[in-house]
């Protein structure tokens, strides 16, 4: 046999070898998700795939941990891979849900929508991130994900710092001004903010929605014209300000919403925090001097809150029934009270049934939040890379790199751009 | 007679294959297909549509990618220049002094030391780095206790120190390897020629301008070479410190291209950065080569 009857015989096997291991990995359940282990979601889904193992004992059952960030740059490869899962957890909104639904990557799941009464489940607010048209715009078009809990932005407060400072909960913009003054007046730098990361923009866009009606909100996450800037100039303008005042250090350029500013909320040292619901678990398990709890941010209408990101079955899973049953599982009234009872927002939680304190608040203000409506998403949606796009020019306007109108024209260039490209 | 010898050229052919192989589909396939992309509109996902010289044309009014030119020069002086000064230097005094005067050992101590942050996951280094220079990390904790607040800054997050901290950090990364390869070098020098110099009278520093860095030459052009074209296409340290931040005061190509490929979806345009990044490098490469060739022909 010479060198090249056995390179071939070599390559033969690993052939052969290789589908062997594919024929074995058909009996393994793919499921990838971001939110982190001590999330109350992590923690309500673990128990789901619990369930599913002892439905299923042949099956293997393989989880793997991602992040935000990983599926959020490399999601729509992976999508298009052989590489993909049975079922991910996927962001929402058209620069990443819209444009792999777009490319016909993901399963359509409006039969099992309807046969296995989601549908009864998620009503119509609930469910129009999960449809997304032929331009991969959200709202219409066939459902290619299911929520199964829900997010929103407000300002986490430590309730003794404001008893001791005599501070009140503030109803209004000018009342939250005053409330920040009133500590940066005792010395305290009253607000935990963090650019290297999302939360960046989670406070200047709930800025931003201070100022915005019901047609800026559907126009702005719709792409439905060139960009208004005037909402994000008052809110860049506010940034300004409140870095200027001491509201917000300086400091802040440097350090990341989870991982640094959110420490300094649980430290104690900062008495609020404008962030999201994931900060749930963290701060119920590490925060043991001080009592705390949240407001929604005073606006007329919109706050930062969506339903949550997405499960959404790939088109080329090889475990489509597992998927659908896994959602099923997560969807039903027990996972989702037991979701809500571990501080999460469940979207379909029994009111009722939930004792814990933390998830009780937080599905009562989600209910207060959607109920009027005022779902106003998230600012990096609508196109593509201004998730970046807004941490680097949020972080130039907080260390003085980038005035409001520098950043109202950089916003305006990107969103302006990718709406005549559509 | 003749054939013979061509039959024995094919057999070495034969040993080269695999490594052209490799070379073909690792490197020059992709560099063809980013070639090729640079000319289309594309999402990373569908069907690429040709544009013809457009991402080029961006690109040239593009602020973000000359402001990442002129970052990148910096990086040239703090991953080659800088490091090739400070390595010939600790070389020399590792060898030349600290070998002579307290013995091997500390002086093998020592070079293990410059060059862990080489064996160091940089991945790993740059977390490392991102938490004793953050606003509460141990670099500000340190100087505020010694009532030097005055110089606690905010090392990552500020636009006009960002460049400076993570040029640090290169350079810290960078001096090991610079110092393992000059070491290396010197083992080769001639002994003779030192005590040579001792004995007419020439100090320390005369030692090492006429016999060092002459006799090092060979290896000052291949780390030169080698921390150059690293420098070209720096990413990693930026990455992992700041994300190109704070508002683009890090971005460097590789960053700015990685940026849009995987976030605005302009891969089409992230292949033209990638294009113009490749030819610089390329040229830089061939210069330095020649550059080379030369001096070691005038050697000859």
């Amino acid at each position: 046999m010479n060198v090249f009857s056995k390179l071939a015989v070599t390559a033969g096997m690993s052939l052969l070898l290789a589908a062997g291991v594919a024929q074995a990995q058909s009996k393994t359940f793919n499921v990838w998700w971001f939110e982190l282990p001590d999330t109350s979601q992590a923690k309500a889904w673990t128990k789901a795939l619990e369930e599913l193992k002892a439905k299923h004992p042949d099956v293997t059952i393989n989880f793997e941990q991602k992040t935000f960030e990983q599926l959020q740059k490399a999601g729509s490869l992976i999508l298009n891979s052989d590489q993909a899962p049975d079922l991910l957890e996927y962001n929402k909104g058209n620069a990443t849900a819209g444009l792999v639904a777009s490319q016909g990557l993901l399963t359509p799941l409006d039969d099992q929508f309807k046969s296995r009464g989601w549908d009864k489940i998620l009503n119509e607010t609930n469910s129009q991130l999960s449809k997304y048209d032929a331009n991969g715009i959200y709202g219409s078009g066939p459902i290619i994900g299911i929520p199964v809990h829900a997010e929103f932005v407000s300002v986490f407060y430590n309730i003794d710092m404001f008893q001791a400072n005599g501070v009140k909960i503030p109803t209004t913009l000018a009342e939250f001004e005053a409330a920040l003054d009133a500590f940066k007046q005792k010395g305290i730098t009253p607000l935990a903010y963090g650019t290297v990361d999302s939360n960046a923009q989670h406070l200047l866009y709930t800025l931003a929605l201070t100022q915005a009606d019901d047609t800026w909100v559907k126009s702005y996450q719709g792409l439905k014209a060139p960009l208004d800037t005037k909402p994000f100039l008052f809110a860049a303008q506010k940034i300004v300000d409140w870095v200027a005042k001491g509201y917000i250090s300086k400091d802040s350029t440097g350090l990341k919403g989870t991982g640094g500013a959110d420490n300094l909320f649980s430290s104690g040292k900062a008495p609020m925090f404008v962030s999201g619901t994931w900060n749930n678990g963290n701060f119920a398990s590490s925060i043991k001097n001080f009592k705390w709890s949240q407001f929604v941010f005073p606006t007329p209408k919109y706050s930062t809150a969506s339903t949550g990101n997405l499960f959404m079955v790939p088109k080329s899973a090889k475990n489509k029934d597992l998927s659908y049953e896994f959602i099923d599982l997560i969807l039903s009234k027990e996972n989702q009270n037991l979701q809500a009872n571990l501080g999460g927002v469940a979207i379909a939680a029994d009111p009722a049934s939930v004792t814990d304190e933390v998830g009780k608040r937080n599905v009562e203000l989600f209910n207060e939040i959607s109920g009027k409506g005022g779902l106003g998403f998230y600012p990096d949606w609508p196109v593509p890379g201004y998730y970046e796009l807004l941490i680097q020019a949020t972080t130039g306007l907080v260390n003085g790199s980038t005035t409001p109108e520098q950043f109202a024209d950089r916003l305006k260039k990107a969103y302006d751009d990718a709406q005549a490209a559509q | 007679m003749e054939k013979s010898k061509n039959s024995g050229r094919a057999g070495y052919y034969l040993y080269i294959l695999p490594g052209m192989l490799g070379f073909a589909l690792i490197v020059l396939v992709p560099l063809i297909a980013n070639f090729a992309i640079s000319f289309t509109t594309w999402k990373g996902i569908g069907t690429p549509r040709y544009i013809g010289l457009q991402n080029y044309e961006r690109l040239l009014v593009d602020a973000a990618f000359w402001g990442s030119i002129q970052h990148t020069l910096i990086f040239i002086i703090s991953m080659t220049i800088l490091p090739i000064i400070l390595g010939l230097v600790l070389a020399a005094v590792l060898f030349d002094y600290i070998s002579a005067q307290f013995g091997e050992t500390l002086s093998s101590f020592f070079r293990a030391g410059f060059y862990l942050p080489q064996i160091l996951p940089l991945t790993a280094a740059g977390v490392l780095w991102g938490w004793i220079l953050n606003p509460i990390g141990i670099v500000n904790a340190v100087l505020k206790a010694i009532g030097l607040d005055f110089m606690a800054q905010n090392w990552l997050g500020d636009a006009s120190y960002a460049i400076w901290a993570v040029s640090a950090v290169i350079v810290w990364i960078q001096v090991g390897y610079c110092l393992v390869v000059f070491m290396s070098g010197l083992a080769r020098v001639d002994p003779s020629l030192y005590e040579a110099a001792e004995l007419d009278n020439a100090s320390w520093f005369g030692r090492f301008r006429y016999i060092t860095i002459p006799m090092l030459m060979p290896e000052i052009f291949v780390v030169a070479l080698t921390t150059l074209i690293a420098a070209l296409k720096v990413f990693a340290p930026i990455y992992v410190l700041t994300s190109g931040g704070p508002d683009n005061a890090t971005t460097v190509p590789s960053y700015l291209s990685y940026y849009h490929f995987f976030t605005t979806n302009r891969v089409g345009y992230a292949a033209a950065i990638s294009t113009l990044q490749t030819l610089v490098t390329i040229m830089l490469g061939v210069f330095f080569l020649r550059m080379q060739s030369k001096q070691t022909e005038g050697e000859r």
